[in-house]
């Protein structure tokens, strides 16, 4: 699933004579997966204490069948936790960074769908969740906090190599 | 040199080099598959983890023990009044929630009265979730005092001790077990030992997480939310706004023609010793 598809039957594979990414760019590349984890870390973090609360904030979207609210509320810290090891130490960054960016989607979909259809609620993003007044909901800036988060994810998968990253000592 | 061998040579030297090319390719390919087969198990690792964890960690959604004299099917509520008044008031409230507090203020003394007059049987969902939006643990803290005061029999009073008391939403004055067994003070016969243990150790802990995954199941997503006879009346009763004498007055309509409940018990259950796992508990002897 990591990079292009294996290609079986092609006889000379294009050797490493890519276009050579700029130190710099590895350098920014680094503060970009930083700044990705501490995201996944957070978040991770926030949401890991209450399980009830977790599985509360899944179940105010009023989009996802009451037997899979538990099991999505207890998984999603550990799963953000998981990425923002992985970000930290620079493995499978690009695989980590479609993994990152699928899931943002996916929370931007989900914000953007309570928005649309009337019900108030806290994203629950970084801990809490649940209904909130409707002065109080913050959809707006919710997707966009997302979109900013995403646009990091995008930055390592278009340039997944970086310094101090477990990838770059693979590969040399 | 002939031209014929010439060529031969630099095909095999070609040859060398793309084989050379083809083993570093494949290795390359080699790695890239092994760190993302890494990278799956850890996610995989991860969520399963999280699901084990979690589950493992979450209180149950049938308390382990609840105060005495709780009612419903997992003894999450708890009445005041006499259960044999003939209607039934049901109410919401969070410790911390500004609103509630507003309300209690304002229609605690009248729910007494109608208690008292045999009028209602109230049933008190104490829920916890104002932790969850603001930084504190004074809900879930509070809540616990709440259940403990039920466990001695002195529900109503220090509900009410408690409302005229509460701090603003961000102070988490509630969170301080110190304040509230100060607070607990002003109740008769509550400051007692096991009253402070019961405080002090979050003895129904668990109960408060199992009442507050009942409201989270519920179709009710605010507080105060206030039922006469199961049908919303706050703020409004239909068009009318509710007001202490108009919630008197709904009672009353709600009644007519029927058999008052026992009148004079102050709506403070008398606590059973055990562990009282059955519903309805009337209260004729409190006073």
């Amino acid at each position: 699933m990591a990079g292009p598809a294996v290609q079986p039957g092609d006889p000379v594979p294009t050797p490493s004579a890519r276009r050579p990414v700029p130190v710099w760019s590895q350098w920014l590349g680094t503060a970009v997966r930083l700044g990705l984890a501490v995201v996944w870390g957070w978040a991770g973090l926030a949401k890991i204490a209450d399980p009830a609360e977790a599985a509360q904030a899944v179940r105010a979207y009023e989009i996802l069948p009451e037997g899979l609210v538990k099991p999505i509320g207890y998984a999603l810290p550990f799963l953000e936790l998981a990425l923002a090891l992985l970000l930290v130490i620079g493995l499978g960054v690009r695989l980590v960074a479609g993994v990152s960016a699928l899931l943002l989607l996916t929370f931007i979909a989900g914000i953007a769908s309570a928005w649309a259809r009337g019900i108030t609620i806290d994203c629950g993003c970084f801990g809490g969740g649940g209904h909130v007044d409707a002065s109080q909901t913050e959809y707006l800036q919710e997707i966009l906090r997302d979109t900013g988060f995403l646009l990091l994810a995008g930055w390592l998968l278009w340039r997944p190599r970086t310094r101090f990253s477990v990838d770059g000592w693979l590969a040399s | 040199m002939s031209e014929k061998n010439r060529e031969g040579k630099r095909t095999a030297r070609e040859r060398m080099l793309e084989q050379r090319a083809a083993d570093e390719a494949s290795s390359r390919r080699r790695k890239k598959l092994l760190v993302g087969g890494a990278v799956l198990v850890v996610i995989a690792a991860a969520v399963v983890t999280g699901v084990v964890v979690q589950n493992e960690r979450s209180k149950p959604e049938t308390p382990v023990a609840a105060p005495a004299g709780t009612i419903g099917d997992k003894n999450l509520v708890i009445p005041t009044g006499s259960a044999n008044a003939p209607a039934v008031l049901t109410v919401y409230e969070d410790p911390r929630c500004p609103a509630c507090g507003i309300f209690e203020r304002e229609f605690s003394s009248t729910i007494d009265q109608l208690e008292d007059a045999g009028k209602v049987y109230t049933n008190y969902h104490i829920v916890s979730f104002i932790d969850r939006a603001v930084p504190g643990k004074g809900s879930k803290i509070g809540a616990n005092a709440l259940a403990c005061a039920q466990d001695a029999g002195h529900f109503r009073d220090f509900h009410d001790v408690l409302y005229r008391n509460q701090p603003e939403e961000t102070n988490d004055a509630f969170g301080n077990k110190a304040v509230l067994l100060n607070l607990a003070k002003q109740v008769n016969g509550l400051d007692t030992p096991a009253f402070e243990s019961c405080v002090n150790d979050g003895k129904y802990g668990g109960w408060v997480s199992s009442v507050q995954q009942d409201f989270d199941k519920s179709s009710y997503k605010s507080t105060p939310t206030v039922l006469l006879n199961g049908q919303p009346i706050y703020p409004k009763n239909g068009s009318e706004e509710i007001t202490p004498a108009n919630l008197v007055k709904w009672v009353d309509a709600a009644n007519q023609g029927k058999q008052l409940g026992t009148t004079g018990s102050n709506g403070q259950a008398p606590a059973p010793t055990s562990t009282a796992s059955e519903a309805n508990n009337p209260s004729p002897t409190a006073g």
